[in-house]
């Protein structure tokens, strides 16, 4: 039975739609990332779920119960907040308490559960403060502490580490996933880092502008992204897209653009009727080209080297469209140096110029 | 540098040495008269020392205004807290944001009318025969007559209402206020932890705001002490004693009845001593 239903959930503030016919059903104990730019609808959807904001039209349940018009107490989810939102004016302890005692748990349980709770995040020693005298990932961690303790259905996270600095972020990141691991509980998440959707999410479900782009898993959406807006936002650094004509040469696929033409076999594509798309390589894919190889090359001048540590990534413009290519730190050129690159044809992506959508076969379902 | 050092000094020290003697002169003033025994009728005068001060305790008159005092401050104080309070929150929760600042320009204009003006518009409104607050009375009962003014177990009554139609709705303005400055996410939080809409209120909004509350209370106490144009308007202490707060006794004592300066003087400094000692103390138990 799928843990969360959203069919066909819209969501106005007046005449301005922010979601709009969105679709989505969440498996029990799964992880989901909600990933996209800011003003995207992801937070929205969430607060959605929590109940927080009303459900515009169409209809959400959790766990099988018809969730529009029950109260954010009622919906069997806990959430997280971006910042935190504990109670200022009260102890850990009574912050992490306060569901329990509103739901007239008796005050020995709420005792024992806290404790337990406090005991697996590490809190123990906190339990008699204040949030303001907690560092911020401790305060997160009390944010989830006081969501785990309701023992919820599902868990709702909102940007829960965009507050926290980038090494704190790496370990609260960890524990989430060490926690999901262990709790099993349905995870609902939302971000706009892309690594953590990566690291975190059995599946993405990629947004934009209030309707979904795509749903897969990270790797299906890193491989096979399904549009332009997919390739763009995923993985960093950025993919290269070089606008191509389609023709054909000699039995084979002729791109040309960027002052050069590609050569391809083009089984996965499925290019027919199409005279216009847009060619996607990752810079990571980019290899140095050998003296030998002549076709699918994107050569140029280095004007811009920035080290990533073990690589780096080299830019050039190409045809007058900047290219860049991550490449081992060792193979470096100099700046201003003339550079050669090539691909696989394996590597490539390819879409339509003007609806987008890539022109990838389906692989048929086996 | 040193001339822009000495410009704070320039403004401050005239203004603050005005305020000195402004202040401390008629305080020194009145305690050196509370030790003679001055008269408005002549000009003779003699040191008396304490005795005003003792026939003060001995005064039933004296102990009624304290007691009068005393339960116009916790009577005031309370009832604008709880009206304050409630109607701030009410709003919170029920109005929408246009509907809030409409009700807020209303509640603000009651304190904006010159305190003498609202105790006559009050007295007006008190009287048993045309007054709109009796209309209901009179129209439930028949025509009964029902005077809260010359009643002394309701005179106090009627004329806190007074004080509290002006500060508390003032009051609630201020409170809806701070409410809106609270950030959401904590009452988010309280509503996905099962807390109802006065629990969010009771356990987590008005806790965050104990501080600014604390002040106004504060306000509240210190307008209060200055009741005496609205109970001279509406009863002027009466009927009887009834609403005789200490600096309407002193002011009957001094200028009215008797003239006895010396006398009203000695209130007046009992006062001032007892509302320093009291401010003091809430004051620390407060910041503790």
């Amino acid at each position: 039975m799928s843990a969360i239903v959203c069919s066909h959930v819209d969501k106005s503030y007046g005449a301005t739609t922010v979601i709009h016919d969105l679709n989505l059903s969440i498996e029990e104990h799964e992880f989901v990332v909600f990933l996209g730019p800011s003003g995207c609808g992801k937070s929205t959807l969430l607060r959605m779920l929590a109940g927080l904001e009303d459900i515009s039209g169409g209809e959400v349940s959790i766990g099988g119960r018809v969730v529009n018009d029950l109260e954010p107490g009622d919906r069997g989810i806990a959430m997280v907040f971006q910042n935190y939102a504990l109670y200022p004016h009260m102890t850990i302890f009574d912050n992490i308490a306060f569901g329990l005692k509103r739901q007239k748990v008796p005050a020995a349980e709420i005792q024992k559960r806290v404790e337990a709770v406090a005991r697996t995040l590490g809190l123990e020693p906190y339990l008699a403060r204040k949030p303001t005298e907690l560092s911020g990932g401790q305060q997160q961690r009390v944010a989830i502490a006081r969501a785990m303790i309701k023992t919820p259905k599902v868990f709702l996270f909102d940007e829960p580490l965009s507050n926290l600095d980038a090494k704190l972020r790496n370990h609260m990141r960890v524990e989430i996933a060490r926690l999901h691991q262990s709790l099993k509980t349905t995870t609902v998440y939302v971000t706009h880092d892309q690594l953590e959707a990566m690291t975190l999410a059995n599946r993405i479900v990629l947004l934009k502008d209030g309707v979904i782009e795509q749903i897969g898993s990270p790797a299906e959406i890193y491989r096979q992204p399904g549009n332009l807006f997919v390739a763009g936002f995923i993985g960093t650094p950025n993919m290269n897209f070089i606008d191509v004509a389609v023709g054909r040469k000699d039995d084979r696929w002729a791109l040309t653009g960027a002052g050069t033409t590609f050569s391809f076999e083009g089984s996965g594509f499925d290019l027919r009727g199409v005279d216009r798309a847009v060619l996607g390589v990752r810079p990571p894919d980019l290899k140095t080209a050998d003296a030998g190889d002549s076709t699918n090359l994107l050569q140029g001048t280095a004007d811009l080297i920035e080290f990533h540590g073990n690589d780096a990534l080299v830019t050039f413009a190409c045809g007058g469209k900047e290219v860049s290519a991550l490449v081992p730190a060792r193979e470096c050129p100099a700046l201003r140096a003339p550079v050669r690159y090539t691909f696989e044809e394996e590597s490539i992506h390819l879409f339509d110029a003007t609806s987008g959508v890539s022109l990838r076969r389906q692989e048929k379902l086996s | 540098m040193r001339r822009r050092s000495s410009l704070p000094v320039t403004f401050l020290v005239p203004t603050l040495a005005i305020l000195l003697v402004l202040s401390m002169v008629p305080t020194l003033y009145a305690i050196v008269i509370a030790l003679q025994n001055r008269e408005l009728s002549s000009s003779d005068y003699s040191w008396v020392w304490l005795s005003n001060f003792i026939d003060l305790f001995l005064d039933r008159r004296f102990l009624n205004a304290v007691w009068v005092s005393v339960k116009w401050e916790i009577v005031t104080v309370v009832a604008t807290m709880v009206v304050a309070i409630g109607l701030g929150v009410l709003m919170f929760e029920v109005a929408s944001p246009r509907l809030r600042n409409i009700y807020c320009l209303l509640f603000i204009i009651p304190v904006l009318l010159p305190r003498v003006s609202a105790a006559f518009v009050w007295k007006f409104a008190y009287h048993p025969l045309y007054g709109i607050a009796t209309y209901p009375y009179r129209l439930i009962t028949g025509g009964l007559i029902f005077d809260p003014l010359s009643k002394p177990s309701t005179a106090l009554f009627a004329v806190a209402s007074v004080d509290v139609w002006q500060w508390g709705l003032f009051f609630a303005v201020i409170v809806l206020k701070l409410l809106e400055t609270l950030p959401p996410q904590p009452i988010e939080a309280a509503r996905l932890d099962h807390a109802r809409r006065w629990q969010i209120h009771a356990y987590v909004t008005l806790p965050m705001l104990k501080a600014p509350l604390i002040s106004l209370m504060f306000v509240k106490m210190i307008e209060s002490l200055r009741s005496f144009d609205l109970i001279y308007v509406m009863t002027r202490g009466g009927p009887g004693v009834a609403t005789e707060t200490l600096d309407m006794y002193a002011f009957s004592q001094g200028f009215i009845e008797s003239g006895k300066v010396s006398y009203a003087s000695a209130m007046a400094v009992l006062m001032m001593i007892a509302t320093v000692i009291t401010f003091t103390m809430l004051w620390k138990r407060v910041q503790a």
